[in-house]
């Protein structure tokens, strides 16, 4: 469970959250849209405590953003998975080892590794890749090894932040399929992104950044 | 945290980044050679000079002619003058054997005559190889009676004080600049290495590692470096002493000479380089955000 409370936020003295309230209730999938710049990616920043509010507070599951010490950080994101637009994966290793990564860094012993690895790849479809490099994959394929890893930490909400960013239109559903499988399995979803179509068809709840604060947003033909 | 994974890290740094890791293993064997010809040359220095103020002695020249007693007397009167740590009596044959030796001519022979006085040879105590109290001394040892002169070389001992302060200062700044420039080379040219690997220590905060697993295996591999860093150069700084020495005088090699601990303290420093080097350029990257 995610929890905003009157959180604010600034950069440089200028503005980009005003006293946001935000729950996501466990399994949920909520949409967040917004023009770019507008403050998106500053409060996925926030879930995952790369930042923290001027006032008000964050709680993910046990952490709350007023009390969570430095060392406790690496803990909370274990129970994140985070999507980049940019892929984020490492050239310098094959998919099923950039996978494996998320893993090894907490300590899972190699054979549970191996076992979770195979099958959250056999998930996003991309078992036959795993030996690959990953500018051997196309853009769609890449998302989903990035999924696939957010996903391997078996985290209970992944954050996608304009996964489909640099995909095209059918590519973008399918990595929006994907979501929705791994969202009926129970996994929340907070997915930032300003591609309103998909959006329409994400089935989801749908929220809004306008002048710093969140509105939900009933009539998707304003959109 | 998993060892096999530091250690698999540690040593692949080598093989992902080849530039990089032949950069920081150079820099650190350069800074380390540079460290080690300043150590040489600063090392020998200070053990010349020591070497030549061991040296300094006085002599007292007799007023002829003497008796054997006072001759005794006097060496009583010498002893007690504080800062005297020993005396040699040289006699009229033993100061015409010495000028013999120094001239190869009898000084008998050539003036019908031996002109020479006798003379007690005088050791100072290590606290009174100084100017200031060795001319304490000179002072106390002509007031003797029965001495006519005596001499030391006061301007040697002069030129030596003031030259090893300077010479001091100099290798203090030497070191300083040339410790300072180890420690900023070789912790840039780590910084650009581990720049290279921003998106790798990124995803790993992003993925939840933790502060220490993400910096074990760059410390390893700064340490890795400064190991092979400290065999090159002392490698190296071995064979440039063994290769010039062949070419020198018998003096220049006395500021060649080497200790074989030095070898280990370049090798130590080697070590404590790349672990610093690593700590400082790696600290910077995991304090960065994750999205910059």
């Amino acid at each position: 469970m995610v929890t905003m409370k009157n959180v604010s936020f600034s950069f440089n003295g200028q503005a980009v959250l005003t006293n946001v309230n935000l729950n996501i209730p466990n399994g949920e999938f909520v949409s967040l849209v917004g023009e770019t710049g507008i403050g998106k990616t500053t409060l996925l920043r926030l879930i995952y405590m790369d930042l923290f509010p001027e006032k008000g507070f964050v709680i993910v599951g046990k952490f709350n953003s007023v009390s969570i010490k430095k060392k406790e950080i690496p803990y909370l994101r274990r129970t994140i998975g985070v999507v980049f637009q940019d892929f984020k994966l490492l050239e310098d290793r094959n998919i099923f080892e950039n996978v494996a990564f998320a893993l090894q860094v907490t300590g899972v012993s190699r054979k549970e590794i191996q076992k979770r690895v195979l099958r959250v790849l056999a998930d996003v479809g991309l078992s036959h890749k795993r030996s690959n490099i990953p500018h051997e994959l196309s853009g769609g394929e890449q998302q989903r090894v990035v999924i696939a890893r957010a996903l391997v930490n078996e985290p209970m909400i992944i954050l996608a932040d304009e996964p489909t960013g640099n995909l095209d239109p059918a590519t973008a559903m399918e990595i929006l399929d994907l979501l929705k499988q791994i969202n009926s399995r129970g996994t929340a979803i907070l997915l930032a992104t300003h591609n309103y179509d998909l959006v329409r068809k994400s089935g989801s709840r749908i929220i809004q950044i306008k002048d710093g604060t969140i509105t939900k947003v009933t009539d998707l033909s304003n959109l | 945290m998993s060892l096999s994974y530091t250690i698999k890290e540690g040593f692949s740094g080598f093989a992902r980044a080849r530039l990089a890791a032949f950069t920081s293993v150079a820099t650190i064997t350069i800074s380390l050679l540079l460290l080690g010809i300043f150590f040489v040359v600063t090392i020998n220095t200070s053990r010349i000079v020591i070497l030549i103020k061991e040296k300094v002695e006085m002599e007292a020249f007799l007023q002829e002619p003497v008796t054997r007693q006072q001759i005794n007397e006097l060496r009583q009167s010498i002893l007690k003058i504080e800062g005297v740590e020993s005396v040699i009596f040289i006699s009229k044959e033993e100061a015409a054997a010495i000028f013999k030796k120094e001239f190869g001519e009898d000084i008998a022979s050539v003036l019908d005559f031996n002109p020479l006085p006798p003379s007690y040879k005088i050791f100072l105590k290590d606290d009174y190889k100084n100017s200031k109290n060795a001319n304490e001394v000179y002072a106390n040892i002509k007031t003797l009676k029965g001495v006519d002169d005596v001499i030391y070389r006061k301007d040697l001992i002069e030129f030596l004080e003031k030259r090893t302060r300077i010479i001091n200062l100099i290798g203090l700044i030497v070191g300083i600049i040339v410790g300072i420039s180890a420690i900023f080379l070789v912790s840039n040219t780590i910084r650009l290495a581990i720049y290279s690997k921003r998106k790798i220590i990124q995803t790993m905060k992003l993925v939840g590692a933790t502060r220490w697993f993400i910096r074990m295996p760059f410390l390893l591999e700064g340490i890795i470096q400064g190991v092979l860093g400290g065999i090159i150069s002392c490698l190296i700084l071995y064979s440039i002493l063994g290769i010039s020495s062949a070419w020198f005088t018998s003096e220049l090699k006395e500021f060649l000479k080497i200790d074989f601990h030095i070898y280990g303290l370049l090798f130590i420093l080697g070590i404590v380089l790349g672990f610093l080097g690593s700590i400082i350029s790696v600290r910077k990257f995991i304090g960065e955000s994750v999205i910059n």
